[in-house]
């Protein structure tokens, strides 16, 4: 993927959400820990998954729940690993 | 996996492992399961190889081999020593969460020796108390002005009898941190665990930590991440090395059998030409065919950085380790009284394999969470989905 937008990160990785959990929709805002949509074991699956869909890594600077916590931050966290 | 293989580099590289095996290890695992406890010696020659830091990149040391590869030395591994093997595994689980949340500084410091088996690890998450549900971990690090002072009991701890360095998964003010804590540490203690029915010669212990200093220094990724983050990247390795350490247990159990069932008489007949034993027989086999596929689909999808990986690791290890179980049983009862006597590593096979079913996930958790992986899928109408 070399040039995405905004709009094609949300859409890839809350397919990629509706499809590994059990849950109607969710909207972009929701906090996905505090719902419990991701677990600890789903949560390194996401992050893997947007490693290696939108070719960035994690590093340790970037665990901060600020980054993961909705699907506005995750689109906003690839957004700027990938000005990078 | 060899009839998955479709290079020459993973060939060559799967015979020299079996060769390895076959030297080292084969003609010593009945011995070191008797006496529980892996020598030094074969340990060394683990380091020497550079099998202990194979996954590693060769700027740490490592020899930068791929997943496959890494699977492929498991698998031979596992062949010749559960127990053995067990050690590989837990210093890729260390070595692995290291590399992928370790600082640069303390990858400079840690990785080199781990590359090198200079220095052995172990991942120290599992409680007396606390097993599956690892938010539930008790193990205390209390902050001081240095770091951390820690307190609390981890159990179950594979190698630790031996290791030099452990990866302690805890908590701070509530939130989940890791931490390297040094066996030099004082106020540290290693109680060995003893007479396991299987991997009894893997050096199980207790660790007790009493008001044992953490430098601030020694954190692995960020206070709040440990269990959501660092534990499953090396329970991911852990995953990957114990599926495919069940292969070769499998396979073990397949050549055990075949061989016996071909040269063992009864009568005019050899045991092969019974009916009932062909059964067993072909449903080890298409077994081992089948792990052999899984377990070199989930190393592929790893290599290739497939987001599927997690997915495929934990089919992999469900159905090798069960397999592993099933075979085991067989090739002891095709074995008859002999293959229950301590000399026969079909008695061997059969205990280290239901250890298997447990480490790095229960049989039940992997059910749990590929269950509702698949049902996920279904979509939030639970409309049939292609796959």
């Amino acid at each position: 993927m070399t040039v995405i937008d905004e709009k094609e990160i949300k859409e890839t990785v809350r397919r990629f959400i509706l499809g590994s959990v059990n849950i109607p929709d969710f909207k972009d805002d929701d906090n996905l820990f505090e719902s419990g949509i991701v677990n600890s074991l789903f949560a390194v699956q996401l992050m893997t998954f947007i490693e290696m869909t939108f070719a960035i890594e994690v590093a340790t600077d970037d665990l901060d729940i600020e980054n993961f916590k909705s699907l506005n931050a995750m689109t906003a966290f690839v957004l700027k690993k990938n000005e990078n | 996996m060899q009839h998955v293989l479709t290079t020459d580099v993973y060939k060559t590289r799967h015979e020299e492992f079996k060769a390895f095996v076959a030297l080292n290890v084969e003609p010593f695992a009945e011995q070191w399961d008797r006496e529980q406890k892996i020598p030094e010696a074969v340990i060394a020659k683990l380091a020497k190889c550079g099998y202990l830091g194979c996954s590693l990149p060769a700027e740490y040391n490592g020899q930068g081999w791929d997943t496959v590869t890494f699977g492929l030395l498991n698998e031979a591994l596992g062949r010749g020593s559960s127990a053995l093997t067990g050690v590989l595994t837990v210093q890729a689980m260390v070595s692995m969460a290291l590399l992928k949340w370790g600082t640069a500084e303390q990858k400079r410091k840690w990785l080199p020796p781990l590359a090198r088996g200079e220095m052995i690890a172990a991942f120290a998450l599992t409680e007396p108390g606390t097993g599956s549900d690892l938010q539930s971990v008790s193990t205390e690090f209390s902050r001081n002005s240095n770091g951390f002072i820690l307190n609390g009991t981890k159990k179950w701890i594979s190698c630790a009898q031996f290791a030099g360095m452990f990866l302690v998964f805890g908590k701070t003010e509530q939130r989940p941190v890791a931490c390297l804590v040094s066996r030099d540490s004082p106020g540290l203690s290693v109680e060995p665990i003893t007479d396991l029915m299987g991997f009894r010669a893997a050096g199980l212990a207790q660790l007790h930590f009493e008001n044992v200093e953490v430098p601030a220094a020694n954190v692995i990724g960020k206070p709040g991440f440990a269990l959501s983050h660092v534990a499953p990247v090396g329970l991911h390795y852990g995953r990957v090395s114990t599926a495919c350490s069940a292969l070769g247990l499998l396979r073990g159990c397949f050549e055990e059998s075949i061989a016996h069932a071909a040269k063992r008489k009864i009568g005019n007949k050899t045991v092969g030409d019974i009916g009932m034993i062909r059964s067993l027989i072909a449903r080890m086999g298409t077994d081992l065919e089948a792990a052999r596929l899984l377990c070199h689909s989930a190393c592929r999808a790893e290599d290739e950085h497939l987001p599927e990986v997690f997915e495929k690791t934990f089919m992999a290890k469900y159905f090798t380790s069960r397999a592993a179980v099933g075979a085991a049983s067989d090739a002891v009862q095709i074995r008859g009284a002999s293959g229950c006597h301590g000399d026969s590593p079909t008695s061997r096979f059969y205990r280290d394999a239901k250890i298997m079913e447990i480490i790095e996930g229960t049989t039940q958790i992997h059910e749990d969470v590929l269950g509702k992986m698949f049902v996920g899928r279904a979509g939030p109408l639970g409309r049939p989905r292609r796959v």
